[in-house]
Parts: C-alpha cells; structure tokens; sequence
C-alpha cells in the first residue's frame, strides 16, 4: 500500500494553506513531519483524513482517487491518532479500542466476538492490555495516547497519521509513545506523523518531510534533511546539530539553540544593568 | 500472565453484570407496572388484573363485574402505557442528544426542543386541529428550536459545550414567549384552559386513542436509535474522530436529531411539557450502568419509563386532586441534578 500525494492544494474555504505538493509514502516508513505552527501540518493531515476538501490535485491511495470514497471507505485504509484529549463521557478502555473496529462492522451492528479479540490483540501488542478495564477518563496522559494508538491499529489501516501525537505529553511519556510508534514500521504500515521537536524526527522517523508556508521545502532521510540552515528557515531560529553519543554507544542527533541562547545572555545582561542602576 | 486472565474474567463479568443489571431494571418496571393497577380511586388487585388480561386470550368465565374491565381497559391501561412511553422517549431522546452532541449537560428541555414542541402543539390546539395535525405541528416546531439551537451554537466562539447550553436556553425562552402569546390570544373559556392544563404535564385525560397515536412515532424513533447505539459511542467522541472513524457524521446527526425530536413531539403532544426526565433519567442510567450505550441506551428506556410511571402514580396518589406531571418531576429532578452537579463523579467526569 502506497499513499500519493499529487499536486494536491488544500486549505479552509478560499484560503488555500498547502499549496500543490507532492509525496509518496510507502508501507514500513515513518516519514516525520517538520514545519512551523500554520505551516500546514495538520490541514495537509485533516485533507488526507478527508476531513477537509481538496482543492486541486489529487491524494491517491494504492493509485486510487479518493476524492469520492466515504468515510468508512477511507477509515478501512487509514487510521488516525488525535492530540490528547478527554471525552466527556468514562468510558472502559476496551469500548474506546472498540470504536476503532466501527468501519468494519455494519451499521445497525456492534462489534462481535471477532472485533473484540482484534481490540485485545491490539492492546497486547502496545503492552497495554492491563489497562483494558480502566476507564478511559482516569487512566494517565500517556497511557490514553497509547490507548488511541492501540484503537487506530484496531482499524486495521494501511496508513496512520498522527498529527503531534505527543503535545502535552509530559518528557518521559513522549519517548513512551513514540518507541512504539517506530515498532508500527514493522507491521507492515506506513506512519505519517507530524513533530514538534526535529530531534523526534532524527530517532523516531526514517524520512523527514520540511513543510514550509504550505510546500515542501525539501524531503529525505533525517540526517540529510535537517540541518541548521533548513531550520533556521523553517523556525527563524538559529540551531546548532550536535551528534552525540547514548551510553549505548549509538550516534543521536540533538538540536541546541546557538544564537538565541546569546541573546538571552544579552536580555541577562540588561536586567543585571537595571538593578545596579537601582542600586546605585 | 496471572493478572492478564484476571483482567479477562473481570471482563466477563462486567459484561454479565450489565445484563443482569437490565433484566434488574426490566423487572422494575414489570412490579411498578402491575403495582399501578392497584392504586387509585378504582384500585384493581394484582391477582383480579391477571384474571382479566388472561380472559383476553383464554376463554376465562367472569368473575368482576363489567366496571373492572372498564377501568383496566379505558382508564388505567392507556394511562400506565401513555406514562412508560412518555417516560421512555424522553429518557432515549435525552441520552441520544447527549451522545451526539457530546455534551452530557443536554436534553429534549435544554435544547428547546420541548419548548419548540409545545409551540407547535400550542397553535394546533389553537387551531383546532385533529392529534395527528397537533402531532405533526409538535414534530416542526420541535425540529425547528432544536435546529436553530444547534445552528447558533457552532457559531459562537467559545466553549462549544457552553454555547449550546446556552443557545439552547435562548431558543426555549424564545418558544416559550411564543406559546405565551399563543396563550394570549386564546379563547379564554375553551382554548386556553386546554392549552394551560396541557402545559403544565398531565397523563390525566389520556385515551386508548391517544396511546396508539404515539406509539407509531415513538417506536419509530426508538427502534432506530436502538439500532445505531454502537455508533452513538462513537458520535460521542467528537464529530471529526467519529468521520475518521468510518462515520458519516451528517448523515449520522441528522438521524438522530429527527429521531430524538419525533419522539419528544410526540410525547410532548400527549402530555404537555414535562421537564427534567430527559437529563436525569440518562446519568442515573449512567451511573447504574457506565456510558457504553448497548446497555445505556436499553437502560434509560427501562428507567425512563419506571420512573415517569411511578411520578405518575404519585400525581393521582398524593393529593384529592391530580398534581400536574411535570411540577412532580421538577420537584424530583432539579435537586437530583443538584447532587449531581456537586459530586460529580458521578456525572461525566
């Protein structure tokens, strides 16, 4: 399963965000998703949901147009994990991993024997299965996210998309969330998931797409994609790429700001400057 | 491993639990049901009653005399079976509108669906029409607030769950001042005082005519949203993760707010605007039996039609004269909703 973006222009109304790029996404990448906040991250992501219209070109699954498909039809193929949120209603973990089976099942029915068992095995294999009684509402943030993931791959999708799936996420579940999402690859699916962080990117992704004012500033591996200058235009900030090494001996990729730290050393300085003066 | 095949029992179990809790709740209404029959200015024993019903199908010999078949079948029956329809509609509606719009704090009241009802109705009355033409007039005036309610809201920038409250209050007060008006101009000794005892909520003048007149609607509407329970699950999560879903949310909505309104109006013109039903009766339900609506929705229709039967019950009970329906369920339900509010885990939180 191949997800094609061609040409594709999609925005809000008349306002067109993303402005005619092209993409291909194959099963077993994890592509991570740069940009600014507006950039168009998640129009694009809402657009390839079928959330929003298109308005020019076309998103081609396996070569397919899916510019008239239903939303079952597209929720069959593709399966989605939202940022962090909290229904109003407490519902058990199984039922909302559940929800992820509605596109297969008819529309007077509810899920059967067979729909649970995929829901349970989708729980096993994020080693949530504990959690399946708890109630969705009181369970923590990380363990919610998880719980989404384990309902998108309940849809059995070809494609996941994530649109910053770890946003208000506290440190250590963001690198929870995401070891898992690199295991995804692996299950024959291909992730399309947009980052906050470009370090996200370097461990978790194995192709970096840099979105910049809606077209793509440039696509290709982590190491290759993002470098300080791309960021710089990306963020308007300036970034230095450090390699360094885990105690497990592996080579990571950090991001540390250069200049603006300087900056701050400037805005320091003032501040030092103002209360002698109050001193004096 | 050991705490896996734990997880796997309690899971059965919690399952079986939900059952047993609605058969629970099926024999409740059941004994409220044959208890009705026994209270009252005419009170007909439990064991006379069976007697009765089963000369219906068996070639039983008489034993009462024709007054007791009079009261089980022309005054009684309609009455208890108009109460657990009303009861039950309003409880479905509620929990269905709750579910779509996401937003636990709903009912056919607070959406001004009620209100928009009983305008309808109001003018029918007004009109003279026959119940059918009351009916349906109840049905456009229902659609129309609970439309505009939902068209204003999406419009306001703010706390969605907030602005539909809230424009839901707007549009009730709206049709409220419109059936006060319709009031107005009424005919002071035969229109109005129909439309002022209609209002206040009353099972009192119910006919076997009446009952069957609803029973069409009501079950039309149940039946369908009985059927669409797994995706009101999903519904309730919000309208964009339900379409990625798989669910065609339009489609879905507008499904549920005709069904959730036809069942109102048709409540709504047998027995004037009762209030409270629709948003208590689904967070008992609730907290009985957790949000999943395969069992909720079965749940509030078993509940709802228990508890509108026994407030019933209560009206002709309580005083030498009938005490209007719905003063009885505000007196009930404002302070149960209080406790709600103020401990509210069991509500949705």
């Amino acid at each position: 399963m191949e997800l094609e973006l061609r040409n594709l222009s999609c925005g809000y109304g008349q306002r067109t965000v993303i402005k005619s790029i092209s993409l291909s996404i194959n099963v077993g990448e994890v592509i991570g998703l740069l940009g600014a906040n507006g950039c168009g991250k998640t129009t694009l992501i809402k657009t390839i949901l079928g959330l929003l219209p298109i308005q020019g070109g076309e998103v081609l699954l396996d070569g397919k147009n899916i510019k008239n498909w239903s939303s079952a039809q597209i929720a069959r193929v593709v399966g989605y994990i939202p940022q962090m949120h909290t229904p109003p209603f407490p519902f058990q973990v199984l039922d909302v991993v559940l929800m992820g089976r509605t596109a297969h099942i008819k529309p007077f029915a509810s899920p059967a024997k067979k729909d649970v068992k995929i829901a349970e095995q989708a729980l096993e294999m994020l080693n949530i299965s504990y959690l399946q009684d708890r109630i969705y509402t009181e369970i923590s943030g990380g363990e919610r996210q998880l719980v989404l993931i384990a309902r998108a791959l309940a849809q059995e999708p070809k494609i996941l998309v994530m649109d910053e799936p770890t946003a208000s996420l506290d440190f250590g579940n963001q690198i929870k969330v995401l070891s898992h999402v690199k295991k995804l690859a692996g299950l024959n699916i291909a992730v399309l998931m947009s980052c906050h962080f470009p370090e996200h990117a370097f461990i978790y992704s194995n192709r970096a797409v840099l979105l910049n004012n809606g077209t793509i500033l440039h696509n290709g591996t982590p190491d290759e994609a993002i470098t300080s200058e791309r960021l710089r235009t990306l963020y308007g900030v300036e970034v230095d790429i450090v390699t360094v090494k885990n105690r497990m001996n592996q080579e990571l990729q950090v991001c540390i700001p250069s200049r603006s730290l300087a900056e701050q050393d400037k805005s320091l300085q003032l501040i030092e400057r103002r209360k002698e003066y109050a001193l004096a | 491993m050991e705490a896996v095949t734990r997880h796997r029992i309690t899971e059965v179990e919690s399952k079986k639990d939900a059952g047993w809790k609605i058969i629970i709740l099926l024999i409740t209404l059941i004994l409220i049901f044959i208890l009705s029959f026994a209270l009252g200015r005419y009170p007909v024993p439990p064991g006379q009653l069976l007697e009765v019903l089963a000369a219906r199908v068996l070639p039983l010999e008489p034993t009462w005399n024709a007054t007791v078949e009079t009261v089980i079948f022309q005054v009684r029956l309609p009455r208890i079976l108009a109460a657990i329809l009303v009861g039950a509609a309003l409880s479905t509606a509620g929990a269905a509108y709750q579910g779509m719009f996401k937003n636990p704090l709903v009912s056919p009241d607070i959406l001004g669906a009620s209100a928009g009802a009983g305008f309808g109705a109001a003018l029918g009355i007004y009109f003279s029409f026959s119940m059918l033409g009351i009916q349906l007039m109840a049905f456009v005036g229902g659609l129309l607030a609970v439309s505009l309610t939902y068209g204003i809201s999406i419009r306001i920038r703010h706390d969605p769950m907030l602005a539909l409250v809230l424009s839901g209050i707007m549009i009730g007060s709206l049709f409220t001042a419109a059936i006060s008006c319709i009031k107005y101009i009424a005919d002071p000794y035969d229109k109005l005082p129909a439309i002022t005892f209609w209002l206040m909520g009353s099972l009192a003048s119910i006919t076997p005519r009446d009952v069957y007149m609803v029973l069409i609607p009501i079950l039309l509407g149940g039946i369908l949203l009985y059927l669409l329970r797994w995706r009101l699950n999903v519904l309730a999560m919000g309208e964009e993760e339900a379409r990625v879903l798989g669910i065609n949310t339009t489609l879905m909505k507008t499904i549920v707010i005709v069904c959730c309104t036809l069942m109102t109006a048709a409540s709504v013109s047998i027995s004037g605007l009762i209030g409270w039903v629709g948003l208590v009766i689904p967070h008992l339900a609730r907290m009985i039996v957790g949000p999943n609506y395969r069992v909720l929705l079965p749940a509030s229709i078993l509940l709802g039609g228990a508890y509108l039967l026994l407030v019933d019950d209560l009206a002709r009970l309580l005083a030498s004269m009938e005490i209007p329906l719905g003063i009885l369920t505000a007196l009930i339900g404002v302070p149960f909703f209080l406790y709600l509010l103020l401990n509210s885990k069991w509500g949705w939180k």
